[in-house]
């Protein structure tokens, strides 16, 4: 099986857990800039984040057989903070880098006018750099937040087809697939969604244009969430097929939008776990 | 790599002929071409026996392979350049001269000594030019034959053998003696001869010994700078390459003597982004059109290199040079690191030093870890006031985890300009963090006494944990 993450915080993450996801077959991820659980004071701090998520997390990720790339954003909650709103005069800079997959995490935390301006000024930028954009959607007054997001999307002029809108449920899964936008599902262990109800929204609504990722981050959180949901799956009697779609070819669909994706095997890390003339081996050295 | 980059000792005519070799190691070459003369290993000297073991020492030291040039200008006549010669009177004199140049290359272990043929003398017939020269090669030969040392008969323009024709003839007429090859200088093909450098190369090469590697325009005999003149560069080393060639190929620019380091640091900037490897498929990608159209962007619109830079290895590839023996890139490079030191070797053609200082650390100030690698792989193209601001990002550099950041940030530009203390710390990091010593410059000169302590200490660390002692940490006490 082989599995990608299209929405995981590894900044947060030990080397225990890389090890597990590549065991448990995670070949690729994406990870969204976002909060990190203590508010930022200025741009400097966004910036050394930022640098993180473009070198040293691509870089720790390869050195577990993990192809990490990263979307890039000055979040929703974060917008609210006038030392902080100047992030996104630089973001042109990063939106332009190699592992730089999408514009995101944008959207709503409290719905204000500050977090109307970020959205929508990052909207523009993804459209201008031909980005997909990786939209948030509020923990609180959720259903009321997602329409209010489909309508600054649908303003904006960026492609339905561009769009995922993450954390959905079951209350708000319906009107995002109307849109035409992507529908993201973050595997939670107590909150969000779980494994079983997502195979049930899975069988309701189809594979179609469904992202589902572990959302993994500081908090009490699983990065397994992805694979454990594949097996859920499959109990549930979906076909490897089917897996293979919702947990590899549409993450790799939609943000391959962006032409740069990587997603050979890394040097060093054998393609699969065949042997090769008898020898299972790996490739090459591992430093 | 096939064969061995080198420079000219005749290029470095200012400098005594031990740092001579120090600098040409230092920058990254792994031969030289060493031209007998007064002052470099004179033939002449009293002790020159004890002297040529001296050198041949010293080379083994530094890694060079080499190769024995004897085109000095005023040894043998104070008087009258390169005189007397092959086809002119008092033959002998050259004759002599010739021999001891043999034992010398015997004494060095050199691959050759190169040689030509002269200019033919006013008063002197065509008949005679051909006996002299027919006549004097092979006494030459006879010490050859004793020694065992291949001899290379260079076509020079103006003199009397100046085509690669006339001296595959004359070999011909001399019996193809196995001892007789030829040296090239491609410079010469673009300056004289009917077809381009890489088509020469083809012709002459099984007989090849020594390559001379320079630029020239068509019809002039001026030893140029790469880029200067019309010399495809890229397809004359693909030529060699191709041909199999396996000796020194070494840059001949005789007349930069007074600027030897800055020239010789373009010229293997030059001939490393120029250079092709095994795998065909990168030679195509090198040469990727969008890489050639950014390099025409940069030198007209330089901030355009904000853009162009983060997107190369979307353009151009990110493979390792050499994946079968560097997989990650870390000794070699990849593609994209090459196609980066064009792009900057390009904005350095264009901005003004400070200007060129601010956006070489904004590119690395917001680059990803490949472009950080592309800057730091790209800092010897830069010129001097640029130094201050590259080794703050060196020392950026060496303060991050990433291997390939370290592995960058220790090449030959670390090597030239860093301070010995932070140098030694670099060293022993790549040992901690398992970058191989081989992307480490300039390791021979620069071990000393405290380094070789701070990596003993660290092996006894090793040692009484039951771990095992890298490989390259053995080697460099072993060796010291």
């Amino acid at each position: 099986m082989r599995i990608f993450d299209p929405h995981i915080h590894m900044t947060s993450r030990t080397t225990d857990d890389y090890e597990a996801m590549f065991a448990a077959g995670v070949r690729a991820i994406v990870e969204p800039a976002f909060w990190l659980g203590q508010p930022r004071t200025g741009v400097e701090s966004f910036k050394d984040y930022f640098d993180a998520l473009i070198g040293w997390e691509r870089f720790r990720a390869a050195q577990f057989g993990i192809r990490h790339h990263c979307t890039i954003a000055l979040n929703p909650k974060e917008a609210n903070d006038p030392r902080c709103t100047p992030v996104l005069d630089i973001l042109p800079r990063y939106l332009a880098k190699d592992g730089v997959v999408a514009v995101g995490e944008v959207g709503y935390d409290s719905m204000t006018p500050e977090e109307d301006d970020a959205f929508a000024r990052q909207l523009a930028m993804a459209v201008e750099h031909e980005l997909p954009a990786l939209v948030h959607t509020p923990h609180r007054d959720k259903l009321a937040g997602t329409h209010r997001t489909l309508d600054v999307v649908r303003e904006s002029g960026i492609a339905p087809e561009f769009v995922a809108v993450d954390h959905l449920n079951e209350v708000t899964v319906r009107t995002v697939k109307e849109s035409g936008c992507w529908m993201g599902f973050s595997i939670y262990p107590d909150t969000k969604m779980d494994e079983d109800r997502m195979v049930v929204i899975l069988k309701e609504y189809g594979t179609d244009k469904v992202l589902v990722n572990s959302a993994a981050d500081w908090g009490r959180s699983d990065p397994l969430k992805t694979y454990k949901t594949a097996r859920q799956m499959l109990e549930a009697g979906f076909t490897e097929a089917d897996v293979d779609k919702v947990l590899w070819q549409n993450p790799v669909d939609f943000y391959g939008q962006s032409g740069r994706l990587v997603l050979d095997e890394l040097p060093g890390f054998a393609p699969s776990t065949e042997t090769f003339a008898g020898n299972s081996v790996l490739r090459g050295g591992r430093q | 790599m096939s064969f061995h980059l080198g420079y000219g000792t005749n290029g470095f005519a200012n400098h005594r002929l031990d740092d001579a070799l120090r600098m040409i190691a230092e920058l990254g070459y792994t031969s030289v071409a060493l031209t007998l003369d007064h002052h470099h290993l004179d033939p002449f000297a009293a002790d020159v026996a004890k002297e040529t073991d001296r050198v041949a020492a010293l080379l083994s030291v530094l890694g060079l392979r080499c190769v024995v040039e004897t085109g000095a200008r005023y040894l043998l006549d104070p008087a009258r350049k390169h005189h007397p010669t092959l086809v002119s009177d008092h033959i002998d004199v050259r004759i002599d001269f010739l021999h001891r140049a043999i034992r010398i290359a015997d004494g060095l272990g050199a691959d050759c000594v190169s040689f030509w043929s002269g200019i033919k003398p006013s008063d002197v017939d065509d008949a005679t030019a051909h006996q002299r020269m027919l006549g004097g090669v092979a006494r030459v030969l006879e010490e050859a034959d004793r020694r065992g040392v291949r001899i290379g008969l260079e076509p020079e323009p103006g003199m009397y053998v100046q085509h690669l024709t006339q001296a595959l003839a004359l070999r011909d007429e001399l019996g193809n003696p196995e001892l007789l090859g030829i040296t090239l200088d491609v410079g010469h093909c673009v300056a004289v001869e009917p077809e381009n450098a890489a088509d020469c190369v083809r012709r002459a090469a099984g007989l090849l010994v020594n390559v001379q590697l320079d630029d020239m325009r068509p019809g002039v005999h001026e030893h140029l700078e790469f880029g200067e003149g019309e010399l495809d560069l890229p397809g004359t080393l693909a030529a060699l390459a191709e041909v199999g060639y396996t000796g020194v190929a070494a840059v001949e620019l005789p007349r930069h003597s007074h600027a030897a380091p800055d020239v010789a640091r373009r010229a293997i900037a030059a001939l490393e982004a120029a250079m092709p490897v095994t795998d065909s498929e990168w030679v195509d990608e090198v040469d990727h059109p969008w890489l050639v159209d950014a390099e025409r962007r940069v030198r007209s619109e330089p901030a355009a290199i904000r853009s162009l830079f983060p997107a190369v290895g979307r353009k151009v590839g990110r493979s390792a040079m050499r994946p079968e023996n560097d997989p990650q890139g870390l000794i070699h490079g990849t593609v994209d690191d090459l196609a980066r030191i064009r792009l900057l070797a390009a904005l350095a053609d264009v901005l003004p030093p400070d200007e060129l200082v601010g956006e070489v650390t904004e590119l690395y100030r917001y680059g990803d870890d490949a472009e950080r690698r592309g800057v730091l792989r790209g800092l010897t193209s830069l010129p001097a006031p640029a130094v201050k601001a590259g080794l703050e990002l060196v020392q950026d550099a060496l303060r991050t985890n990433d291997i390939r950041l370290v592995a960058a940030a220790l090449g030959p530009f670390a090597g030239e300009h860093l301070d010995q203390h932070s140098w030694r710390h670099g060293v022993l990091k790549c040992l901690f963090v398992g970058v191989p010593l081989a992307a480490v410059a300039a390791v021979e000169r620069r071990t000393d006494a405290e380094l070789l302590r701070m990596i003993a200490d660290y092996a006894d660390e090793r040692r009484a944990a039951g771990r095992e002692v890298p490989a390259d940490a053995v080697r460099l006490l072993e060796n010291s």
